[in-house]
């Protein structure tokens, strides 16, 4: 597994990729969930009782960092089907929309854009907030330790 | 002669009517005066006043029950206030509601007014945040449970179950949403703080420290 980290990032252009998408997703999520505040002073804060979703953003960020240019990695140089890349963007996709819908901007924007099919999509993403992440985590790490296997298997690292 | 008497039979009947439509049904907001203008907030139609009503501050607070960001200001960030500010005679607070949630939300706030009838209005807000779930709609703001918070307050249950069933504060909750809207509030909590200086918008549950950086050069 870990040989095949190292083929995958000893490249620095998948390192560059791999933290820019670290940290904009973290910085991205932070803001969205409201641990980070750009207004009227940039200032971060974990309120009391809401660690376990910091640690859950925290997470998925690393795996979306870790999955996504292993994908792109394997569909530049090994031609490899796209298949897998879509578990990456697609865990990606739903771990950022689970805390993304709530009282803040972004919940108000969909709701008043939507009326009440936009209640009912912040509902639904706001209470199973924790749940959806958890399920955006899982899809992230099959993914992962599917990418490690094909990536084994293509690149015949031996172990 | 019957020419004039239905001349003044249409007059007598447009003045009735124009009386009557000029005196406020129950449901409409009672008090559209601008008395508590805070800056250019009209809080008139929201919360009684918490603290001095004559403190240099006023902080309005626009929020929702069932925002969880409101409550986790609520638990993180308002006793500091309270303590810092509010107890000192340094700030007051309003409570403005902008209840867009859920459909419980318009109806939990309504409550809280039908509490102030009986002088339980920050009661009953405090008891509404501090039984917070953090699922919107899932029942913890309905009907039947707002009614089980006025009872546990001791309320006049007949008073408050007969303010509640009539709605009698959904132009209220309207006004308070309106004056949210008309105020650029994209969210909750949403936050003003207006001296005589101006005023200064806060957006989210943001930490002590910055309410403490932007209230101390105008005291």
């Amino acid at each position: 597994m870990v040989q095949t980290i190292k083929l995958v990032f000893s490249n620095f252009k998948y390192l560059l990729f791999s933290s820019v998408l670290f940290s904009s997703m973290m910085i991205g999520l932070l803001i969205l969930s409201e641990y980070i505040f750009l207004e009227p002073y940039v200032v971060s804060h974990i309120p009391s009782g809401t660690e376990l979703e910091f640690v859950l953003i925290f997470i998925i960020s690393v795996l979306s960092a870790l999955v996504i240019p292993m994908n792109i990695f394997r569909i530049n140089l090994l031609k490899a089907s796209r298949q897998k890349m879509g578990g990456g963007i697609f865990g990606s996709i739903i771990g950022v929309a689970a805390g993304a819908c709530s009282c803040g901007p972004v919940g108000f924007a969909v709701i008043s854009t939507f009326g009440s099919i936009g209640v009912t999509a912040t509902t639904f993403l706001t209470n199973y907030e924790l749940p959806i992440r958890i399920i955006a985590i899982i899809i992230l790490v099959i993914t992962y330790f599917t990418t490690i296997k094909s990536l084994k298997i293509e690149c015949k690292i031996n172990p | 002669m019957n020419k004039k008497g239905v001349i003044i039979g249409v007059i007598v009947i447009a003045i009735i009517g124009g009386i009557a439509a000029s005196l406020p049904s129950s449901s409409e907001p009672e008090n559209l005066t601008d008395e508590r203008l805070r800056g250019t907030i009209s809080t008139s139609m929201g919360s009684p006043i918490l603290g001095d009503p004559l403190a240099p501050i006023t902080i309005v607070e626009f929020g929702d029950y069932q925002c969880h960001g409101c409550y986790n200001w609520f638990v993180n960030t308002k006793p500091a206030i309270l303590k810092e500010y509010i107890e000192t005679g340094k700030a007051n607070l309003i409570f403005v509601d902008f209840a867009f949630l859920g459909h419980d939300s318009p109806t939990a706030a309504q409550a809280t007014y039908c509490a102030d009838d009986q002088g339980s209005y920050w009661d009953f807000h405090n008891l509404l945040y501090s039984s917070h779930e953090s699922q919107i709609d899932n029942g913890w703001v309905n009907s039947e449970r707002l009614k089980a918070f006025a009872f546990s307050l001791g309320l006049d249950m007949d008073l408050f179950e007969s303010c509640l069933d009539s709605e009698k504060y959904s132009k209220r909750i309207q006004f308070n949403n309106q004056q949210a809207r008309d105020h650029g509030v994209r969210g909750t909590p949403g936050f003003f703080i207006i001296s005589s200086d101006g005023q200064q918008q806060i957006i989210g549950a943001q930490p002590f420290s910055v309410f403490k950086q932007i209230m101390e050069p105008m005291i």
